[in-house]
C-alpha cells in the first residue's frame, strides 16, 4: 500500500539524514560544520513551520519571530547572568518563553475565532510589528537588566553553551548538541503526531468543524500545536545565536519569513523529513552562491518558490517520495 | 495664532497620512475585493511605477506623463503575472499568497541586480511654502487631491462603467454573472492589472519624495496591508473610511512618538481589528444594511 | 420527567430572519423521531443548534436533564451527542479505518480501539474497503461510513440529517433496516427526512416543522391523514 512505502521511506531518509548528521565531523572541515550548525538552526525553524502548516494547515509567517524571541531571550538571560553554568537552564528558558509567546498569540488567535488567511496576515502583522520594534531600539535606554537590545545592528556578546565554567563548548561539539537536537525533535514530533493528539491534529486541518462534532477541543488542539510549533522554532533561534554570538531584527523581519516558507514548501510541507531535507539543501546551495559571489541566490529562491506552488504543490520531496512509493507498489505482486 | 498653526500643522499630517494609506492601499484593496487574493507582490508593483517614472523623469520626460507611463507599465505587467500564474490559484488562497511573494521577491531582487541598490532619483517638484512659522510640502498636498481624485475615479469606474457594473457582478457572485454572459477570466485579468497599475500610480507619485531602491515597495506594504485589513473588501466605502481612521492614528502617534512607533500602532490596531470586525469596515457596513 | 433530550422555547434569529421560532420538543430515551417539513422549515438549524454548531437566539436546550445550551459542540460531543450532517463529512484523503479511527478514539479506549473500528467496520459493510481512501467510495457508502463514524462514539442520541439522500430505494430500505437496529440497541435517534417511504419504515413518532415552529406531532399515521400538514407540503398554509 503506497502510504505505507511512503511513511517507510520517510523513515529511511531520516536515518540516512541522522548518520549523515553524525559522520559529519568526521568527514568535513570544522569552517563547514561549525556553518552547517547554522543550518540545523534554520531546520528547526522549518520544522516548526511544517508542524504548523502541514500537518494543521494553519499556514503563520509569525515563525520567524518566535526564532527571533527565542535567541534574544538566551541572549538577555545569559548577558545578566553571566555564569557559564547556567547556558543550558538559559537554553530552556529561552524555549519555553518562545513557546509562552506562541501560546499567548495562539490564545488571541484560535480563542478569538480567527482563521485560515486570516491567521497568517495577523502572525504577519505581529511578526512585522516585533521587527519594526526591536529595530528602533539603537539607543543606550533600551536594555533588559544588562543585556543592550542594540536596534539594527542587533544584541551581541553572546555566549556559546558551557559545561562548567571552564569547560565552554566549541564550534564542533556545539554542532554534535545542535544535531541531537534536530535528531530529537524529529523523534519527538512523529510520536506526537502518530498518537491521538496527532491524528486528531490532522483531521482538523481537514475538516475543522467535523472534527470537533467528534468530541475534538479543536481551540486546545490549535493552541497546543502552534505553541509547540514555537518552543521549536525558539530553540532554532536560541541555536542560532549561540552559533553566532549575536541576534538581529533581520532574523524576525518581512524577507526573513519569507526563507522558512520557500524552503518547506520546496521540500513538502505534509512531511517533515521533506522540510528537513529541502532546508538543509537549499541552504547549503544558497550558501554557495553567495560565497562565490553571485547574487542570485534570492531570485532563484523565489522563482523556486513560484514554480513549486503552481506545478508542484506538494514539494519536490515529497513528490519524489510518493513517486518512489507507487513505483515500488506496484513491481511488487498484490497481496490477498 | 498658535492655535491655527498647531491646528494647520495636524491638518496637514492627516492629509499626508490619509494620502499615504489610500494610495497605497487602493491596489490592493482592488483585488482583494475581487479575488480574494492578497497580493504579495504589490510593494513591488509600487516599486516597478517608482522606477520607470524615476528613468522616464531623469530622461526629461514630464512627471505626469512619467507617472502615467509607469502606471500602465505596471498594469500590464500585472495582467502578465495574472495570466501566467496567478489565475491557476483562485482556489488555493494561501498559495496565492506564498506565490504571489514569491514573485515579489523575485521582482526585488532583480531590481537588484539589473539596476543596482539605488537610482538617482527625482528630486520633489513643487517646493514649499510657508505658513504660521512652518515649513510644508506643496507635493504632498497634491498628493492628498490625488488620493481623493483617485477615490472619485474608482467610485465613477466601479459606478458608472460597463466594466464597473460586470465587476461588481463578479464580486457578488461569479456563478450568476457567468450564467449573465460576463467573461469572469477576463474580469479577474483586468482587475488584476487595475489593481497592479494603481500600485505602479503610487509608486510614481512617491518616487519624488524619496529614495529609488529595490526595496522601495516596503515603506508602503504595511500601510497597504493596514488599510485592506481595516477598511475590508468593499473598495468605495472601506478604504477611504480606513484612510481616515488609521490616518488619524497614524498622524496623531507620528507626531508624539515617531515613524516607527506609529507603524507599530497601525499594527496592533489591525491586529485587534481582524478579531472584532474579521470583515473590516466593509462588513460592518454591510451589517448594518441588512 | 427523564428524557433525553428537551427544548424549551428555543429560538434562533439570523438578522430579520427567525429560522427556529419557539421550538418546544421533547425527546424519551430509546425513542425514534423524525422531523419532516417543506424545505426552509428551519429543520438543519435545528439540529445545529442541538449539536452546538449553532448558539440559540434565546430558550435552552436540555440533555440527559443537564442543560447544555452553552456548551460548546464537542462538550456536547462528549457527553453522548452524535451527528451525521446534510453536507459531507467523511475525511476523504483517509482511509475507512482511519475515519472510523478518528470519530471513535476519544470515546473508546486505546485497548479497546481496534475492536471497535472493526466490528462497525463491517456493520456498515466495508470490511473490504477498509483501506480504500474514502474519496473513492461510492455515495451510499460514503454515507454509511458516515454513519458508521456518528456511532462509533457510542452515543446516547444519534442525529441524522437526511441519511438517505441520494440513495435509491434498495439502499433507502437498507439504511433504514440500519436505523432501526441502531435504535435497538438503545441508541436514542432523531432523524430529519424528505423520504415518506423512510419515514413510514422507521418512524415511531413524527414532528412536522414549518416556519420554524413546530407545526405538528403524533404517529406517522396521525401525521399522514392530519389535513394540515398536507396543505403545507402543497403551499396552501
Amino acid at each position: 500500500m503506497a502510504s505505507r512505502r511512503f511513511a517507510t521511506l520517510e523513515t529511511i531518509a531520516f536515518a540516512v539524514l541522522a548518520c549523515a548528521l553524525v559522520a559529519a565531523p568526521f568527514v568535513v572541515s570544522a569552517y563547514q560544520v561549525s556553518n552547517l550548525m547554522s543550518f540545523l538552526a534554520f531546520t528547526l525553524l522549518s520544522m516548526s513551520l511544517a508542524l504548523i502548516w502541514g500537518c494543521v494547515g494553519i499556514f503563520s509567517f509569525g515563525q520567524v519571530a518566535f526564532f527571533g524571541i527565542g535567541g534574544y531571550a538566551y541572549g538577555i538571560i545569559m548577558l545578566n547572568v553571566q555564569h557559564p553554568e547556567f547556558t543550558f537552564p538559559a537554553l530552556l528558558a529561552a524555549v519555553l518563553i518562545a513557546g509562552g509567546a506562541a501560546a499567548l498569540l495562539g490564545y488571541f488567535i484560535f480563542y478569538g475565532g480567527v482563521n485560515d488567511v486570516f491567521v497568517g496576515i495577523t502572525t504577519l502583522a505581529v511578526t512585522l510589528v516585533i521587527e519594526t520594534f526591536m529595530q528602533q531600539t539603537a539607543g543606550s535606554q533600551w536594555h533588559v537588566g544588562q543585556a543592550q537590545l542594540g536596534g539594527y545592528n542587533g544584541m551581541t556578546g553572546i555566549p556559546p553553551l558551557a559545561l562548567s565554567a571552564t569547560n565552554t563548548l566549541g564550534p564542533v561539539p556545539l554542532y554534535v548538541f545542535a544535531a541531537v537536537a534536530v535528531i530529537a525533535t524529529y523523534l519527538l514530533l512523529r510520536f506526537l503526531l502518530a498518537s491521538r493528539w496527532g491524528r486528531g491534529l490532522r483531521a482538523i486541518e481537514q475538516h475543522r468543524e467535523r472534527t470537533e462534532s467528534f468530541g475534538y477541543d479543536v481551540r486546545l488542539m490549535q493552541l497546543g500545536a502552534f505553541a509547540l510549533a514555537g518552543c521549536i522554532a525558539g530553540l532554532g533561534g536560541a541555536l542560532y545565536a549561540i552559533w553566532g554570538g549575536y541576534i538581529t531584527p533581520s532574523t524576525m523581519g518581512l524577507s526573513a519569513a519569507a526563507l522558512p516558507v520557500i524552503m518547506v514548501a520546496a521540500g513538502g510541507r505534509s512531511s517533515l523529513i521533506a522540510a528537513m531535507i529541502s532546508t538543509l539543501l537549499l541552504q547549503y546551495f544558497s550558501q554557495s552562491l553567495s560565497s562565490s559571489g553571485s547574487q542570485y541566490a534570492l531570485v532563484i529562491l523565489g522563482v523556486v518558490l513560484v514554480v513549486v506552488v503552481v506545478f508542484v504543490p506538494d514539494g519536490f520531496v515529497v513528490a519524489l517520495f510518493r513517486l518512489a512509493a507507487r513505483i515500488g507498489a506496484s513491481s511488487k505482486p498484490v497481496k490477498g | 495664532m498658535e492655535f491655527v498653526s498647531g491646528a494647520f500643522n495636524v491638518l496637514y499630517q492627516f492629509t499626508d497620512s490619509f494620502a499615504l494609506l489610500v494610495l497605497a492601499s487602493l491596489g490592493l484593496a482592488v483585488i482583494f475585493g475581487m479575488m480574494g487574493v492578497v497580493n504579495l507582490a504589490h510593494g513591488e508593483l509600487i516599486m516597478s511605477g517608482a522606477y520607470v517614472t524615476t528613468f522616464l523623469a531623469n530622461k526629461g520626460v514630464a512627471l505626469p506623463l512619467a507617472i502615467l507611463v509607469a502606471a500602465v507599465t505596471a498594469g500590464i505587467i500585472g495582467a502578465v503575472l495574472e495570466r501566467l500564474i496567478v489565475h491557476r490559484l483562485y482556489g488555493r488562497l494561501i498559495d496565492s499568497v506564498v506565490a504571489t511573494w514569491g514573485i515579489g521577491l523575485v521582482m526585488s531582487q532583480g531590481a537588484l541586480i539589473l539596476f543596482g541598490p539605488s537610482i538617482p532619483s527625482v528630486s520633489t517638484p513643487l517646493g514649499s511654502f510657508t505658513f504660521a512659522g512652518s515649513t510644508y510640502s506643496w507635493y504632498r498636498l497634491v498628493l492628498g487631491v490625488c488620493a481623493l481624485v483617485l477615490l472619485l475615479l474608482m467610485y465613477l469606474l466601479f459606478m458608472r462603467t460597463k466594466y464597473g457594473v460586470q465587476a461588481r457582478a463578479t464580486i457578488q457572485s461569479p456563478e450568476m454573472a457567468r450564467s449573465l454572459g460576463i467573461d469572469t477570466r477576463r474580469m479577474y485579468t483586468l482587475t488584476f492589472a487595475l489593481g497592479a497599475a494603481l500600485a505602479g500610480l503610487t509608486g510614481g507619485l512617491y518616487a519624488p519624495t524619496t529614495t529609488v531602491v529595490p526595496t522601495f515597495g516596503s515603506g508602503f506594504i504595511v500601510e497597504a496591508f493596514v488599510t485592506v485589513i481595516v477598511g475590508g473588501a468593499n473598495v468605495l466605502i472601506g478604504t477611504p473610511l480606513a484612510g481616515a481612521i488609521l490616518g488619524g492614528v497614524n498622524s496623531l502617534l507620528a507626531g508624539s512618538y515617531g515613524t516607527f512607533i506609529a507603524r507599530v500602532g497601525l499594527l496592533l490596531a489591525t491586529i485587534v481589528v481582524i478579531r472584532v470586525l474579521p470583515r473590516g469596515i466593509s462588513g460592518l457596513v454591510a451589517r448594518g444594511r441588512s | 420527567m427523564g428524557h433525553i433530550l428537551s427544548l424549551r422555547n428555543v429560538s434562533k434569529r439570523f438578522g430579520g430572519l427567525r429560522a427556529s421560532d419557539g421550538i418546544d420538543l421533547a425527546l424519551n430515551a430509546g425513542e425514534l423521531r423524525c422531523i419532516i417539513g417543506p424545505n426552509g422549515a428551519g429543520k438543519s438549524t435545528l439540529f445545529k443548534l442541538i449539536m452546538g454548531q449553532l448558539a440559540v437566539s434565546s430558550g435552552e436546550i436540555f440533555f440527559r436533564e443537564e442543560n447544555i445550551t452553552a456548551l460548546p459542540m464537542w462538550r456536547r460531543a462528549r457527553r453522548g451527542l452524535s451527528i451525521k450532517m446534510q453536507v459531507p463529512g467523511i475525511y476523504p484523503d483517509l482511509s475507512a479505518r482511519e475515519n472510523l479511527r478518528i470519530a471513535a478514539q476519544l470515546h473508546v479506549s486505546r485497548a479497546a480501539l481496534p475492536e471497535v473500528i472493526e466490528r462497525w467496520l463491517t456493520r456498515i459493510g466495508l470490511l473490504d474497503a477498509g483501506e480504500t481512501p474514502a474519496r473513492f467510495l461510492s455515495h451510499g457508502q460514503q454515507q454509511w461510513l458516515e454513519i458508521g463514524m456518528a456511532l462509533s462514539a457510542e452515543p446516547a442520541l444519534l442525529l441524522l440529517d437526511e441519511p438517505t439522500a441520494g440513495m435509491g430505494p434498495e439502499e433507502t430500505r437498507a439504511t433504514g433496516e440500519l436505523v432501526k437496529s441502531i435504535n435497538a440497541d438503545g441508541t436514542t435517534v432523531l432523524v430529519i427526512e424528505h423520504d415518506m417511504e423512510f419515514v413510514r419504515q422507521v418512524a415511531q413518532r413524527v414532528t412536522v416543522l414549518h416556519y420554524g415552529r413546530v407545526f405538528a406531532e403524533g404517529s406517522v399515521a396521525e401525521i399522514e391523514q392530519h389535513e394540515d400538514v398536507m396543505r403545507i407540503y402543497l403551499g396552501a398554509v
